[in-house]
Protein backbone atom coordinates (compact mmCIF):
# COMPACT_ATOMS: atom_id res chain seq x y z
CA UNK A 1 0.00 0.00 0.00
CA UNK A 2 2.67 2.49 1.00
CA UNK A 3 4.78 1.25 -1.91
CA UNK A 4 1.95 2.01 -4.25
CA UNK A 5 1.41 5.41 -2.65
CA UNK A 6 5.07 6.22 -3.12
CA UNK A 7 5.01 5.04 -6.73
CA UNK A 8 1.81 6.91 -7.58
CA UNK A 9 3.02 9.98 -5.73
CA UNK A 10 6.21 9.95 -7.76
CA UNK A 11 4.35 9.46 -11.05
CA UNK A 12 1.80 12.15 -10.27
CA UNK A 13 4.36 14.74 -9.21
CA UNK A 14 6.29 14.11 -12.41
CA UNK A 15 3.04 14.41 -14.34
CA UNK A 16 2.11 17.70 -12.71
CA UNK A 17 5.56 18.97 -13.66
CA UNK A 18 4.71 18.22 -17.29
CA UNK A 19 5.77 14.58 -17.84
CA UNK A 20 3.10 13.07 -20.11
CA UNK A 21 4.58 9.57 -20.04
CA UNK A 22 4.50 9.45 -16.24
CA UNK A 23 0.93 10.74 -16.35
CA UNK A 24 -0.19 8.07 -18.83
CA UNK A 25 1.35 5.39 -16.58
CA UNK A 26 -0.34 6.90 -13.54
CA UNK A 27 -3.75 7.01 -15.23
CA UNK A 28 -3.42 3.48 -16.61
CA UNK A 29 -2.41 1.99 -13.26
CA UNK A 30 -5.04 3.86 -11.28
CA UNK A 31 -7.75 3.14 -13.84
CA UNK A 32 -7.29 -0.58 -13.21
CA UNK A 33 -7.89 -0.12 -9.49
CA UNK A 34 -10.73 2.33 -10.08
CA UNK A 35 -12.36 -0.20 -12.40
CA UNK A 36 -12.20 -2.86 -9.69
CA UNK A 37 -13.77 -0.49 -7.16
CA UNK A 38 -16.53 0.60 -9.56
CA UNK A 39 -17.25 -3.00 -10.57
CA UNK A 40 -17.53 -4.03 -6.94
CA UNK A 41 -20.00 -1.25 -6.21
CA UNK A 42 -21.96 -1.24 -9.42
CA UNK A 43 -25.08 -3.20 -10.28
CA UNK A 44 -24.76 -2.15 -13.93
CA UNK A 45 -23.33 -3.84 -16.99
CA UNK A 46 -19.81 -3.72 -18.39
CA UNK A 47 -20.49 -0.68 -20.55
CA UNK A 48 -21.89 1.25 -17.59
CA UNK A 49 -18.83 0.40 -15.53
CA UNK A 50 -16.47 1.64 -18.21
CA UNK A 51 -18.49 4.88 -18.50
CA UNK A 52 -18.17 5.46 -14.77
CA UNK A 53 -14.44 4.63 -14.77
CA UNK A 54 -14.03 7.29 -17.45
CA UNK A 55 -16.03 9.81 -15.44
CA UNK A 56 -13.74 9.19 -12.47
CA UNK A 57 -10.60 9.51 -14.60
CA UNK A 58 -11.89 12.76 -16.04
CA UNK A 59 -12.56 14.06 -12.51
CA UNK A 60 -9.07 13.02 -11.39
CA UNK A 61 -7.70 14.93 -14.36
CA UNK A 62 -9.78 18.08 -13.83
CA UNK A 63 -8.99 18.19 -10.12
CA UNK A 64 -5.37 16.99 -10.26
CA UNK A 65 -4.20 20.31 -8.79
CA UNK A 66 -5.97 19.48 -5.49
CA UNK A 67 -3.37 16.79 -4.73
CA UNK A 68 -0.25 18.06 -3.01
CA UNK A 69 3.23 16.70 -3.45
CA UNK A 70 4.26 14.59 -0.48
CA UNK A 71 0.74 13.59 0.51
CA UNK A 72 -0.42 9.99 -0.01
CA UNK A 73 -2.23 9.57 -3.33
CA UNK A 74 -4.60 6.75 -2.31
CA UNK A 75 -6.91 8.64 0.12
CA UNK A 76 -7.16 11.44 -2.42
CA UNK A 77 -7.94 9.06 -5.23
CA UNK A 78 -10.49 7.05 -3.22
CA UNK A 79 -12.31 10.17 -2.11
CA UNK A 80 -12.68 11.29 -5.73
CA UNK A 81 -13.68 7.79 -6.85
CA UNK A 82 -16.31 7.50 -4.12
CA UNK A 83 -17.73 10.94 -4.88
CA UNK A 84 -17.93 10.38 -8.61
CA UNK A 85 -19.31 6.83 -8.47
CA UNK A 86 -21.98 7.83 -5.96
CA UNK A 87 -22.91 10.69 -8.25
CA UNK A 88 -22.96 8.42 -11.31
CA UNK A 89 -25.15 5.80 -9.63
CA UNK A 90 -27.58 8.44 -8.46
CA UNK A 91 -27.87 9.87 -11.93
CA UNK A 92 -28.40 6.46 -13.50
CA UNK A 93 -31.13 5.56 -11.08
CA UNK A 94 -32.75 8.93 -11.63
CA UNK A 95 -32.70 8.41 -15.37
CA UNK A 96 -34.03 4.91 -15.07
CA UNK A 97 -37.11 6.10 -13.19
CA UNK A 98 -38.05 8.74 -15.75
CA UNK A 99 -41.14 7.84 -17.76
CA UNK A 100 -40.46 6.60 -21.26
CA UNK A 101 -42.40 9.54 -22.73
CA UNK A 102 -39.51 11.79 -21.74
CA UNK A 103 -37.27 9.81 -24.05
CA UNK A 104 -39.68 9.96 -26.97
CA UNK A 105 -37.73 12.67 -28.76
CA UNK A 106 -34.27 11.29 -28.21
CA UNK A 107 -35.04 7.61 -28.62
CA UNK A 108 -34.24 6.60 -32.15
CA UNK A 109 -37.33 5.46 -33.97
CA UNK A 110 -37.62 1.72 -34.00
CA UNK A 111 -36.55 0.32 -37.31
CA UNK A 112 -35.59 3.71 -38.69
CA UNK A 113 -32.49 4.66 -40.61
CA UNK A 114 -29.69 2.34 -41.45
CA UNK A 115 -30.86 -0.58 -39.38
CA UNK A 116 -34.10 -1.35 -41.21
CA UNK A 117 -32.93 -4.32 -43.20
CA UNK A 118 -33.43 -7.40 -41.02
CA UNK A 119 -30.28 -9.06 -42.26
CA UNK A 120 -28.24 -5.99 -41.35
CA UNK A 121 -29.97 -5.74 -38.02
CA UNK A 122 -29.12 -9.32 -37.12
CA UNK A 123 -25.51 -8.65 -37.98
CA UNK A 124 -25.49 -5.43 -35.93
CA UNK A 125 -27.14 -7.16 -32.98
CA UNK A 126 -24.23 -9.57 -33.03
CA UNK A 127 -22.00 -6.57 -32.29
CA UNK A 128 -23.59 -5.78 -28.91
CA UNK A 129 -23.78 -7.86 -25.77
CA UNK A 130 -26.26 -10.74 -25.68
CA UNK A 131 -28.57 -9.29 -23.04
CA UNK A 132 -28.93 -5.96 -24.83
CA UNK A 133 -29.59 -7.82 -28.08
CA UNK A 134 -32.39 -9.80 -26.41
CA UNK A 135 -33.93 -6.60 -25.13
CA UNK A 136 -33.82 -4.95 -28.55
CA UNK A 137 -35.39 -8.03 -30.16
CA UNK A 138 -38.14 -8.26 -27.57
CA UNK A 139 -39.01 -4.57 -27.26
CA UNK A 140 -38.07 -3.24 -30.68
CA UNK A 141 -38.97 -6.11 -33.00
CA UNK A 142 -41.55 -8.22 -31.15
CA UNK A 143 -43.25 -5.19 -29.58
CA UNK A 144 -43.29 -6.53 -26.02
CA UNK A 145 -43.66 -4.06 -23.18
CA UNK A 146 -40.62 -3.11 -21.14
CA UNK A 147 -42.38 -4.43 -18.03
CA UNK A 148 -42.88 -7.91 -19.53
CA UNK A 149 -39.31 -8.11 -20.77
CA UNK A 150 -38.04 -6.92 -17.41
CA UNK A 151 -40.03 -9.57 -15.59
CA UNK A 152 -38.53 -12.25 -17.79
CA UNK A 153 -34.96 -10.99 -17.44
CA UNK A 154 -35.21 -10.12 -13.76
CA UNK A 155 -34.77 -6.38 -14.40
CA UNK A 156 -36.89 -3.41 -13.46
CA UNK A 157 -38.98 -1.80 -16.17
CA UNK A 158 -36.86 1.36 -15.99
CA UNK A 159 -33.63 -0.61 -16.32
CA UNK A 160 -35.00 -2.31 -19.45
CA UNK A 161 -35.89 1.06 -20.99
CA UNK A 162 -32.45 2.46 -20.28
CA UNK A 163 -30.73 -0.69 -21.56
CA UNK A 164 -32.88 -0.48 -24.69
CA UNK A 165 -32.01 3.16 -25.21
CA UNK A 166 -28.31 2.47 -24.77
CA UNK A 167 -28.43 -0.50 -27.10
CA UNK A 168 -30.19 1.57 -29.78
CA UNK A 169 -27.54 4.27 -29.47
CA UNK A 170 -24.83 1.66 -29.80
CA UNK A 171 -26.56 0.06 -32.80
CA UNK A 172 -26.82 3.43 -34.48
CA UNK A 173 -23.10 3.95 -33.95
CA UNK A 174 -22.39 0.50 -35.38
CA UNK A 175 -24.60 1.24 -38.35
CA UNK A 176 -22.82 4.52 -38.96
CA UNK A 177 -19.46 2.83 -38.75
CA UNK A 178 -20.70 0.29 -41.27
CA UNK A 179 -21.74 3.11 -43.55
CA UNK A 180 -18.39 4.85 -43.46
CA UNK A 181 -16.37 1.74 -44.12
CA UNK B 1 -14.74 6.27 -26.35
CA UNK B 2 -12.33 3.61 -25.17
CA UNK B 3 -10.73 4.20 -21.79
CA UNK B 4 -7.25 3.84 -23.30
CA UNK B 5 -8.06 6.60 -25.76
CA UNK B 6 -9.31 8.80 -22.94
CA UNK B 7 -6.09 8.20 -21.00
CA UNK B 8 -4.05 9.08 -24.08
CA UNK B 9 -6.01 12.32 -24.50
CA UNK B 10 -5.65 13.27 -20.84
CA UNK B 11 -1.96 12.36 -20.75
CA UNK B 12 -1.32 14.89 -23.49
CA UNK B 13 -2.04 17.54 -20.90
CA UNK B 14 -0.19 16.47 -17.75
CA UNK B 15 0.91 19.73 -16.13
CA UNK B 16 -0.93 21.48 -13.31
CA UNK B 17 -3.43 23.90 -14.84
CA UNK B 18 -2.11 27.44 -14.87
CA UNK B 19 -3.39 30.03 -12.43
CA UNK B 20 -3.51 30.64 -8.72
CA UNK B 21 -3.87 27.81 -6.22
CA UNK B 22 -7.16 27.22 -4.41
CA UNK B 23 -5.63 28.56 -1.19
CA UNK B 24 -4.45 31.77 -2.83
CA UNK B 25 -7.84 32.28 -4.45
CA UNK B 26 -9.60 31.67 -1.15
CA UNK B 27 -7.39 34.25 0.53
CA UNK B 28 -8.13 36.76 -2.21
CA UNK B 29 -11.86 35.95 -2.10
CA UNK B 30 -11.96 36.37 1.68
CA UNK B 31 -10.01 39.62 1.71
CA UNK B 32 -12.00 41.00 -1.22
CA UNK B 33 -15.27 40.07 0.45
CA UNK B 34 -14.09 41.50 3.75
CA UNK B 35 -13.34 44.86 2.12
CA UNK B 36 -16.92 44.99 0.83
CA UNK B 37 -18.21 43.90 4.25
CA UNK B 38 -16.22 46.67 5.95
CA UNK B 39 -17.50 49.22 3.44
CA UNK B 40 -21.08 48.12 4.13
CA UNK B 41 -20.42 48.21 7.87
CA UNK B 42 -18.89 51.68 7.90
CA UNK B 43 -21.70 53.02 5.72
CA UNK B 44 -24.60 51.50 7.65
CA UNK B 45 -23.37 51.06 11.23
CA UNK B 46 -19.82 52.11 12.10
CA UNK B 47 -17.84 51.29 15.24
CA UNK B 48 -19.17 52.23 18.65
CA UNK B 49 -17.69 55.26 20.43
CA UNK B 50 -14.94 54.32 22.86
CA UNK B 51 -14.26 50.92 21.26
CA UNK B 52 -10.68 50.75 22.51
CA UNK B 53 -11.65 51.44 26.11
CA UNK B 54 -14.49 48.94 25.88
CA UNK B 55 -12.04 46.23 24.73
CA UNK B 56 -10.22 46.61 28.04
CA UNK B 57 -13.03 44.48 29.48
CA UNK B 58 -12.22 40.83 28.63
CA UNK B 59 -15.93 40.04 28.21
CA UNK B 60 -16.20 42.73 25.52
CA UNK B 61 -12.96 41.63 23.91
CA UNK B 62 -14.21 38.01 23.84
CA UNK B 63 -17.23 39.21 21.85
CA UNK B 64 -14.83 40.14 19.03
CA UNK B 65 -12.11 37.51 19.50
CA UNK B 66 -14.31 34.40 19.71
CA UNK B 67 -16.01 34.88 16.33
CA UNK B 68 -12.66 35.86 14.81
CA UNK B 69 -11.05 32.61 16.01
CA UNK B 70 -14.09 30.69 14.81
CA UNK B 71 -13.96 32.35 11.40
CA UNK B 72 -10.26 31.70 10.86
CA UNK B 73 -10.49 28.06 11.95
CA UNK B 74 -13.54 27.53 9.72
CA UNK B 75 -11.59 29.05 6.85
CA UNK B 76 -8.77 26.57 7.40
CA UNK B 77 -11.31 23.74 7.57
CA UNK B 78 -13.06 24.88 4.40
CA UNK B 79 -9.74 24.77 2.56
CA UNK B 80 -9.21 21.22 3.77
CA UNK B 81 -12.76 20.24 2.83
CA UNK B 82 -12.11 21.04 -0.83
CA UNK B 83 -9.14 18.68 -1.00
CA UNK B 84 -10.29 15.06 -1.36
CA UNK B 85 -9.10 12.66 1.30
CA UNK B 86 -7.82 15.44 3.57
CA UNK B 87 -8.80 15.01 7.23
CA UNK B 88 -9.99 17.97 9.33
CA UNK B 89 -6.94 17.51 11.60
CA UNK B 90 -5.85 20.07 14.17
CA UNK B 91 -8.23 22.91 13.18
CA UNK B 92 -11.08 20.41 13.34
CA UNK B 93 -10.30 19.69 16.96
CA UNK B 94 -9.47 23.29 17.84
CA UNK B 95 -12.73 24.73 16.51
CA UNK B 96 -14.70 22.98 19.28
CA UNK B 97 -13.02 25.35 21.75
CA UNK B 98 -15.13 28.27 20.46
CA UNK B 99 -18.63 26.96 21.30
CA UNK B 100 -17.32 25.54 24.59
CA UNK B 101 -15.84 28.95 25.51
CA UNK B 102 -19.06 30.71 24.48
CA UNK B 103 -21.13 28.34 26.61
CA UNK B 104 -18.72 28.87 29.51
CA UNK B 105 -19.04 32.65 29.20
CA UNK B 106 -22.82 32.34 29.04
CA UNK B 107 -22.91 30.29 32.26
CA UNK B 108 -20.46 32.67 33.95
CA UNK B 109 -22.60 35.67 33.01
CA UNK B 110 -25.73 33.86 34.11
CA UNK B 111 -24.20 33.09 37.50
CA UNK B 112 -22.83 36.59 38.07
CA UNK B 113 -25.86 38.59 36.87
CA UNK B 114 -28.47 39.63 39.39
CA UNK B 115 -31.48 37.30 38.94
CA UNK B 116 -33.80 40.18 38.00
CA UNK B 117 -31.54 41.45 35.20
CA UNK B 118 -30.85 38.16 33.40
CA UNK B 119 -33.82 38.23 31.08
CA UNK B 120 -33.21 41.87 30.10
CA UNK B 121 -29.52 41.13 29.37
CA UNK B 122 -30.44 38.03 27.36
CA UNK B 123 -32.99 39.82 25.17
CA UNK B 124 -30.99 43.06 24.95
CA UNK B 125 -32.34 45.77 22.68
CA UNK B 126 -30.89 44.95 19.26
CA UNK B 127 -31.82 41.44 18.16
CA UNK B 128 -33.62 42.76 15.03
CA UNK B 129 -30.39 44.57 14.04
CA UNK B 130 -27.91 41.95 15.19
CA UNK B 131 -29.24 38.90 13.33
CA UNK B 132 -29.79 40.43 9.88
CA UNK B 133 -26.60 42.49 10.16
CA UNK B 134 -24.43 39.43 10.80
CA UNK B 135 -26.05 37.49 7.97
CA UNK B 136 -25.85 40.38 5.48
CA UNK B 137 -22.27 41.28 6.42
CA UNK B 138 -21.30 37.64 5.91
CA UNK B 139 -22.58 37.48 2.32
CA UNK B 140 -19.69 39.26 0.53
CA UNK B 141 -17.13 37.03 2.23
CA UNK B 142 -19.25 33.96 1.56
CA UNK B 143 -19.53 34.84 -2.12
CA UNK B 144 -15.79 35.47 -2.46
CA UNK B 145 -14.96 32.28 -0.64
CA UNK B 146 -17.39 30.06 -2.55
CA UNK B 147 -16.14 31.28 -5.91
CA UNK B 148 -12.61 30.33 -4.83
CA UNK B 149 -13.62 26.95 -3.40
CA UNK B 150 -15.27 26.01 -6.69
CA UNK B 151 -11.80 25.36 -8.02
CA UNK B 152 -11.23 22.80 -5.31
CA UNK B 153 -12.83 19.37 -5.18
CA UNK B 154 -15.20 19.12 -2.20
CA UNK B 155 -16.47 15.56 -1.88
CA UNK B 156 -19.17 16.92 0.45
CA UNK B 157 -20.27 20.15 -1.25
CA UNK B 158 -22.90 21.15 1.33
CA UNK B 159 -20.47 20.58 4.20
CA UNK B 160 -17.74 22.61 2.50
CA UNK B 161 -20.31 25.34 1.85
CA UNK B 162 -21.36 25.29 5.51
CA UNK B 163 -17.73 25.75 6.56
CA UNK B 164 -17.42 28.68 4.16
CA UNK B 165 -20.59 30.13 5.70
CA UNK B 166 -19.20 29.58 9.18
CA UNK B 167 -15.99 31.38 8.21
CA UNK B 168 -17.93 34.26 6.63
CA UNK B 169 -20.33 34.41 9.60
CA UNK B 170 -17.47 34.45 12.11
CA UNK B 171 -15.71 37.29 10.31
CA UNK B 172 -18.98 39.20 9.88
CA UNK B 173 -19.79 38.82 13.60
CA UNK B 174 -16.29 40.10 14.44
CA UNK B 175 -16.92 43.20 12.34
CA UNK B 176 -20.40 43.66 13.77
CA UNK B 177 -19.14 43.27 17.35
CA UNK B 178 -17.28 46.59 17.05
CA UNK B 179 -20.66 48.35 16.61
CA UNK B 180 -22.68 46.37 19.12
CA UNK B 181 -22.94 47.63 22.70
CA UNK B 182 -24.59 44.52 24.12
CA UNK B 183 -21.64 43.41 26.21
CA UNK B 184 -23.14 40.53 28.18
CA UNK B 185 -22.40 36.98 27.05
CA UNK B 186 -26.07 36.34 27.92
CA UNK B 187 -26.74 38.28 24.74
CA UNK B 188 -23.88 37.66 22.37
CA UNK B 189 -23.19 34.00 23.15
CA UNK B 190 -26.75 33.29 21.97
CA UNK B 191 -27.61 35.78 19.26
CA UNK B 192 -24.21 35.98 17.59
CA UNK B 193 -24.17 32.20 17.56
CA UNK B 194 -27.58 32.20 15.90
CA UNK B 195 -26.50 34.75 13.28
CA UNK B 196 -23.35 32.77 12.50
CA UNK B 197 -25.40 29.57 12.28
CA UNK B 198 -27.74 31.22 9.77
CA UNK B 199 -24.71 32.23 7.69
CA UNK B 200 -23.44 28.62 7.84
CA UNK B 201 -26.86 27.42 6.73
CA UNK B 202 -26.82 29.83 3.79
CA UNK B 203 -23.36 28.51 2.96
CA UNK B 204 -24.55 24.90 3.08
CA UNK B 205 -27.48 25.61 0.76
CA UNK B 206 -25.31 27.55 -1.66
CA UNK B 207 -22.51 24.98 -1.47
CA UNK B 208 -24.79 22.09 -2.32
CA UNK B 209 -25.57 23.74 -5.64
CA UNK B 210 -22.43 25.71 -6.40
CA UNK B 211 -19.70 23.40 -5.14
CA UNK B 212 -20.91 20.16 -6.71
CA UNK B 213 -18.67 19.07 -9.58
Amino acid sequence: MSDRNARWGDLLSRALAGDGVAYATFLTETSEVIRRVVRARSPGGAEDIEDIVQEVLLAVHTKRHTWRRGEPVSPWLWAITRYKTTDAFRRRKWRATLPIEDFAEILPEIGAGDITAPRDLERLLGGIDARSARIVRAVGLDGESAGDVGARLGMSEGAVRVAYHRAMTRLKQLAEMDGTE
Amino acid sequence: MKTDDLIRTLAAEPATPAGLSVDARALLGTVGGLILTLALFVTALGPRPGLWQAWADPLVLAKSVLPLVLGLLALALALRAVRPGRAAGAPGRAIAVVPVAAAGLFLFAFATAAPGTRMALFLGHSIPVCLPAIVILSLPVLAGLLSALKRGAPVRPAFAGALAGLAAGGLAATVYSTFCTEDSPLFYAVWYALGITLAALAGALAGRRLLAW
